[in-house]
C-alpha cells in the first residue's frame, strides 16, 4: 500500500490510487482523543459479537478436541492429544482427505478452466454478453439445498433426467444411479458443484477482462501467435491478479465443502461421498463424539489458512506490480 | 456506477480480438459463438426450468411422469405447499430471520469499517486481524462447540439466536468490505469539515456515511442473499421447528415425504423466486459488489 507519510503531501498530490487509512497522522493531540473515543464507540458492536460467536466458540474447538466430550457430560475427561491420535490412525479420515483433495483439484480446475474459456468466448463475442452474464451468475444466488434437491431428480436413477436424456440419444447403456454408485457419486455431486461456480468465476474474470490491453493482443496476433498462445501468454499473464483471487476463493471453498455434499449424499453411499466436513458432522452430531468431530474439523482449518494466506500474499504482490487490479 | 454497455465499447471496436484483420469480416464465427453460448446458457438454466416446469404440472402428471416437462397445467402443487408443507410459515421466518440480521450486519460492517480505515488507536490492528481471522476459518470449525455454548446461554431454538449468528456471521466480510471502501475516499472532504468546526461523531454521520451509500448498498445485496441462503444456522441452531426458514424447511421437506416431488418442486420455487427476482432487478449491484468486495484489499 502507498505510505503517504504527511497529510500536506498527500492532499498535494491527488493520486487516485491513494489510501486515506494511516495518512492522517500525525494529527492534533485533541483529534487524536476523539478519533479514538470514536473509534472504539463505532468498533464495539462488531467485536462484541465476534467474541462471544467467533472466538469464543473457536477457543472452545481447541478445549473440546483434548477432551472426551459426548455433549451432555458438563465435565468432560481430559484425554490429551488421544483425538489427535485417532485422527491420524483413522483410515475414514484418509479417505475423507483423499475426497476433499479430489474435491479441491478438479473443483478449482474445472471452474476455473471452463470460466476462463467462456469469460474469453463473451468477451470476444459482439452484443448480449450482458444477458448471459445474468444467466451464468444466477446458480452462484441460487440456495446450495435448492441446487442439491434439483439436481437430485437430474441424477434420480428411475426416472431422472440424465438417464431418460442418455436412453433417448440411444446410450442407455451409460444409465446408472449417480447418487447411489460408490464409484461415481463424488463425481456427481462434484458436477453440481461445478455447475453451480462456474458462471461466479465468469462474471468476475469478465470483468478483469475489461483492463486487457488490447493493443498487445493485436500485437501479439500480427506476430502470428495462435489464439492459444495468445490467452496464455499474453491475455492470461493481464489478468493474473484477479485470476489467483478467484484461485484463492475457489480453492479455500474446496476445503470447506460441506452443504452440498450434506444435502445431496449426506456422505454416502457408504461414505464413499464423505468429506472431513461431512464425517465431522456425523461424528459429532449423529454418534455423539463431539471431541472428535472437533479435533477433525480443526483438521481443514490448519490446512486451509496457509494456502489461503500465501496465495493472498502472491495475488497482492502481483497487484502491485501489475495491472493495479 | 458503469453501464453493462461498457463492454461494447472494446467488443465493437474494429481491434476486436477475433475479428478478422483482412477487412474480410464473415459472420459465420459470431453465429457459432452465439449457438454455443446459448447452449452453455440453457444448460445453466435448465435446473431452474425443471422446477418451474414441474410446479406447474398437476399432482397426476407429477405421479406418472415425475421429471418430464410439463404437459399438463395447474397450481395446485403451489397450494399444497403453502398451506400442507408449511411454506406460507417458512416464508415468514426467512423474512423474520433475514431482514434484520441484514441491518444489522450493514449498521455495524459500516461503523466498524469506517473505524479500521479512518481513526487510528491503539490496537486497531490487532482488532482488525480478529475480525478478518472469520473470513479464514471455515463455519463448521466451530459450529459443534457453538451449539453447546447457545444451548448453555439460552439462545439455541430462539429467533434472537438466530439473528445474532447470521449477523456475527456477516461481519468479517462486512467489514472487510467497507473498511476498503471508505480507504478510498479522498482524506480531503474529512480535513474540510474538521477545519469548518465539525466532531468526529458528525463526520462519520454526515459525510462520510452518505458516501458510502452505494457501498452499503451492494453489502446489504449480498448480505442478504447470503443469509436467506443460509442453510446450516437454521438446520443446527433452530432445531425446534418453530422458526424454521425456507431452506432448512425445504430440506426437511425432502427427508419427510420423498415422493412428494410436485409440493417439493413449488417449495423450491417459493423458496428461490425471492433470490431469482432480486438478482434479476439488482443484478448490476450483485456483480458488482462482488466484485468491488472480492478484488479490493
Amino acid at each position: 500500500m502507498t505510505t503517504a507519510a504527511l497529510p500536506t503531501a498527500a492532499a498535494a498530490t491527488p493520486s487516485p490510487g491513494r489510501r486515506g487509512r494511516g495518512s492522517l497522522n500525525p494529527s492534533p493531540p485533541v483529534t487524536r482523543r476523539a478519533q479514538t473515543r470514536l473509534g472504539v464507540l463505532l468498533v464495539a458492536p462488531v467485536m462484541i459479537l465476534t467474541v462471544v460467536f467467533f472466538v469464543f466458540p473457536l477457543a472452545n474447538a481447541l478445549y473440546y478436541s483434548v477432551v472426551d466430550f459426548d455433549g451432555i457430560d458438563p465435565n468432560p475427561a481430559f484425554v490429551g492429544l488421544a483425538n489427535f491420535q485417532e485422527m491420524f490412525l483413522d483410515p475414514e479420515v484418509w479417505h475423507a482427505l483423499g475426497n476433499n483433495l479430489i474435491w479441491i483439484v478438479i473443483g478449482t480446475a474445472a471452474p476455473l478452466v471452463i470460466g476462463l474459456l467462456v469469460s474469453v468466448l463473451l468477451w470476444t463475442t459482439r452484443s448480449g454478453s450482458a444477458g448471459y452474464r445474468v444467466v451464468f451468475f444466477l446458480p452462484y444466488v441460487l440456495p446450495g439445498v435448492a441446487i442439491g434437491i434439483v439436481w437430485g431428480w437430474i441424477y434420480d436413477p428411475v426416472s431422472g433426467w440424465l438417464n431418460q436424456a442418455l436412453t433417448a440419444v440411444g446410450l442407455g447403456a451409460l444409465t446408472r444411479g449417480w447418487l447411489g454408485d460408490p464409484d461415481l457419486a463424488l463425481f456427481a455431486v462434484l458436477a453440481t458443484a461445478i455447475w453451480a461456480a462456474t458462471g461466479f468465476v465468469i462474471v468476475i474474470l469478465l470483468s478483469a477482462l475489461r483492463n486487457v490491453d488490447v493493443e498487445l493482443v493485436d500485437a501479439a496476433k500480427i506476430d502470428g501467435a495462435n489464439p492459444a498462445q495468445r490467452l496464455w501468454y499474453v491475455i492470461l499473464p493481464q489478468i493474473m491478479p484477479v485470476f489467483l483471487m478467484v484461485l484463492t476463493l475457489t480453492l479455500v471453498g474446496g476445503f470447506s465443502v460441506f452443504d452440498i455434499i450434506f444435502i445431496m449424499t449426506g456422505g454416502g453411499p457408504a461414505n464413499a461421498t464423505d468429506t472431513i466436513g461431512t464425517y465431522a458432522y456425523s461424528q459429532a452430531f449423529e454418534v455423539s463424539r463431539i471431541g472428535y468431530g472437533t479435533t477433525l474439523a480443526l483438521l481443514i482449518t490448519v490446512l486451509s489458512v496457509p494456502v489461503a494466506v500465501f496465495l493472498n500474499r502472491l495475488q497482492r504482490r502481483l497487484s502491485i506490480d501489475g495491472t493495479g487490479a | 456506477m458503469t453501464h453493462t454497455t461498457v463492454d461494447s465499447p472494446r467488443v465493437a471496436a474494429p481491434r476486436r480480438i477475433g475479428a478478422r484483420s483482412d477487412g474480410m469480416r464473415r459472420p459465420r464465427p459470431q453465429i457459432g459463438r452465439h449457438a454455443l453460448l446459448l447452449v452453455l446458457a440453457l444448460f445453466t438454466l435448465f435446473p431452474v426450468l425443471l422446477v418451474i416446469s414441474t410446479t406447474l404440472k398437476t399432482p397426476e402428471d407429477v405421479r406418472v411422469n415425475p421429471f418430464g416437462f410439463f404437459s399438463t397445467f395447474s397450481l395446485q402443487n403451489i397450494v399444497d405447499a403453502w398451506t400442507v408443507g408449511r411454506f406460507s410459515d417458512y416464508l415468514w421466518n426467512s423474512i423474520l430471520l433475514t431482514v434484520p440480521s441484514t441491518l444489522f450486519v450493514v449498521l455495524f460492517s459500516t461503523m466498524a469499517g469506517y473505524t479500521f480505515a479512518r481513526l487510528p488507536f491503539r490496537g486497531r490492528t490487532i482488532l482488525f486481524y480478529i475480525v478478518v481471522l472469520g473470513l479464514l476459518v471455515p463455519f463448521f470449525t466451530y459450529m459443534i462447540p457453538l451449539y453447546f455454548q447457545l444451548r448453555s446461554m439460552g439462545l439455541l431454538d430462539t429467533l434472537l439466536g438466530a439473528v445474532l449468528l447470521l449477523t456475527s456471521g456477516g461481519l468479517s466480510f462486512g467489514t472487510f468490505f467497507m473498511r476498503a471502501f471508505f480507504s478510498d475516499l479522498p482524506v480531503e472532504l474529512e480535513q474540510a469539515a474538521r477545519v469548518d468546526g465539525a466532531s468526529e461523531l458528525q463526520i462519520f454521520l454526515r459525510v462520510m456515511m452518505p458516501l458510502a451509500r452505494s457501498g452499503m448498498g451492494a453489502l446489504a445485496v449480498f448480505t442478504f442473499l447470503g443469509n436467506w441462503n443460509n442453510f446450516l444456522i437454521p438446520l443446527l441452531y433452530l432445531p425446534g421447528g418453530d422458526f424454521r426458514p425456507l431452506t432448512s424447511g425445504l430440506y426437511m421437506f425432502t427427508g419427510g415425504r420423498s415422493l412428494d416431488i410436485g409440493p417439493l418442486a413449488a417449495g423450491t420455487l417459493i423458496t428461490i423466486l425471492p433470490v431469482i427476482v432480486l438478482f434479476i432487478v439488482l443484478q448490476r449491484q450483485v456483480t458488482q459488489g462482488f466484485l468491488a468486495g472480492a478484488v479490493k484489499g
